[in-house]
């Protein structure tokens, strides 16, 4: 389908961080995405081996803005884990 | 930590301070635990961000920013241990290179202060007289002060007063307008504007009178060497009637003063303290001088730059005092502040240099200033006060005022010790002319 367009952007936070201790990372991914488009778009994309994909389906959040109420979209989280000894670095610069 | 030392005149020392990655290091680890503890990231709970994320999102500037004014100061101090410099105030610190940390600083030191020979300074006293002449001219002007005024019929003559409607224009606007002001004609005046007063001699009472005049140069701008128009009328002419100098005038001045010789005498007397007291100050400045003229003194700048700062900062108080401020006196004499900067330069040197003399006679004659002294004085400054008197004491006897109360004590008493030195000195002198002689 989309190969470049599987992977919206890497998640960091507090829980990510610590995840990626166990060579698991975590991504924003397209809504229809699936498992294994998402193995394929990691390994394209960092040249990396991937042994085990998970996926979650984020709701979004009903915000109220001004006097209206509001819908976050809802994504798609994948964790990635990687073949011990693969790394991916997101650290560069700002 | 790598510092070199250069040293500069003006009593002030450069220092080539390098810092050692692993020192940087250190520095920067520090930095990041200080901010993460404050910085609020997306995704992280506060204190709780590694530190690539923190780097990243801050920047490394603000990093390193951070581990500097922290780095800075802390190895500044100890390349001053090190090198056993002792600054006097805050130094200037000028950061030249972030990778190895190299950074500049100019230190302030403590003022070199070489007294000459003060013990034989010749200083000669002024001679104060109080001639007959000036105490007449003093009874002369009581009795102006005490003079009557009676009101006459002629014409008006300089040296009368005389109350007159004032109404004036200049260009429109309205300048002096005043009903009933009182006006002494004096010769030659140049109040209110040059030629008032010779349009108003020979004027009658009654009369009303139209005329124009110039204002001049150095009235305020927007009336500057404008013409102006007067209409005067004048209400009444008083002759000034002079108080005659007798017994009666006497007693009139001081119930103790019964005659007109006791009058004179008093005013001799009161001439003569202000004079005697004119002479020492006099004989003060010209004695202090001298120290300070033999004196070699080398200073930092700072110091200069601070005694600037406080005369300005008077200056500014005592206009707000008058009712004006720092600005409009600006205006007012075209100058800018770097002017003023410029102008008050010599005068904060001199100040500087004569404080650190004084304070360095104060050393060598080992003068000091007891506690019971402070106390005393407190209690002189305290004893007008009346019901605030308590108050008044805990506030004054504070460790800060008691500090600057300390030190006015401790010039006033430098002061005095050289003023007797250098009177001996002269006498001294005296004495062995004399007996050159």
């Amino acid at each position: 389908m989309h190969l470049y367009e599987v992977l919206r952007r890497p998640l960091v936070t507090e829980k990510n961080t610590i995840l990626q201790a166990q060579n698991k990372y975590v991504f924003e991914v397209a809504k229809e995405a699936t498992k294994p488009q998402i193995k394929q778009a990691v390994e394209k994309a960092f040249k990396v081996k991937v042994t085990e994909v998970n996926v979650v389906n984020v709701s979004g959040k009903t915000r109220r803005v001004g006097r209206r109420i509001v819908h976050t979209p809802s994504w798609k989280k994948a964790i990635v884990t990687l073949k011990p000894g693969d790394k991916i670095e997101f650290f560069e610069g700002v | 930590m790598k510092v070199t030392r250069e040293k500069i005149e003006n009593s002030q020392a450069f220092l080539t301070i390098e810092m050692e990655p692993a020192e940087v290091e250190k520095s920067l680890a520090e930095a990041y635990r200080r901010l993460v503890k404050k910085t609020n990231i997306p995704g992280f709970r506060k204190g709780k961000a590694p530190r690539e994320v923190l780097e990243r999102y801050l920047g490394k500037e603000s990093f390193m920013e951070d581990a500097l004014s922290h780095l800075v100061p802390q190895a500044y101090e100890q390349a001053l241990k090190e090198q056993q410099i002792e600054a006097i105030a805050q130094p200037h610190i000028e950061l030249i290179q972030t990778d190895p940390v190299i950074f500049k600083a100019t230190v302030p030191l403590m003022p070199v202060v070489k007294l000459g020979d003060y013990h034989h300074i010749q200083v000669a006293p002024e001679p104060v007289e109080v001639t007959d002449d000036r105490v007449d001219a003093v009874i002369e002007r009581l009795r102006h002060q005490n003079a009557t005024w009676e009101p006459v019929d002629r014409a008006a003559d300089f040296g009368d007063l005389v109350v007159l409607d004032i109404e004036s224009h200049v260009g429109g606007e309205p300048f002096i307008n005043q009903k009933g002001a009182q006006y002494q004609l004096v010769r030659d005046s140049t109040y209110p504007v040059p030629g008032f007063s010779h349009q108003l001699a020979g004027m009658k009472k009654g009369e009303e009178k139209e005329f124009k005049l110039q204002l001049p140069a150095d009235f305020p701008e927007k009336l500057r060497e404008k013409e102006a128009s007067f209409k005067v009328r004048v209400a009444e002419i008083k002759e000034e009637i002079l108080p005659e100098l007798n017994d009666e005038f006497a007693r009139q001045l001081g119930p103790e003063l019964k005659t007109v010789a006791a009058l004179k005498e008093e005013v001799a007397t009161n001439l003569k303290l202000r004079a005697e007291e004119k002479a020492r100050m006099d004989f003060e400045e010209k004695v202090i001088d001298a120290v300070v003229d033999q004196a070699q003194v080398e200073f930092p700048p700072i110091l200069v730059e601070a005694e600037i700062h406080r005369l300005i900062d008077e200056q500014s108080r005592r206009f707000q005092i008058q009712g004006g401020s720092l600005e409009e006196y600006l205006e007012s004499t075209n100058k800018t502040e770097e002017q003023l900067h410029e102008e008050l330069y010599p005068i904060a040197v001199r100040r500087v240099t004569r404080s650190l003399v004084l304070g360095k006679v104060a050393e060598e004659e080992k003068i000091e200033v007891e506690e019971s002294e402070i106390d005393a004085e407190i209690e002189n400054m305290v004893s007008n006060a009346g019901e605030n008197k308590e108050a008044l004491w805990r506030a004054l006897g504070s460790p800060r005022s008691r500090e600057s109360i300390r030190q006015i004590l401790l010039t006033r008493k430098t002061i005095n010790r050289l003023v007797e030195i250098a009177k001996d000195a002269n006498m001294h002198a005296g004495a062995r002319k004399e007996e050159e002689k």
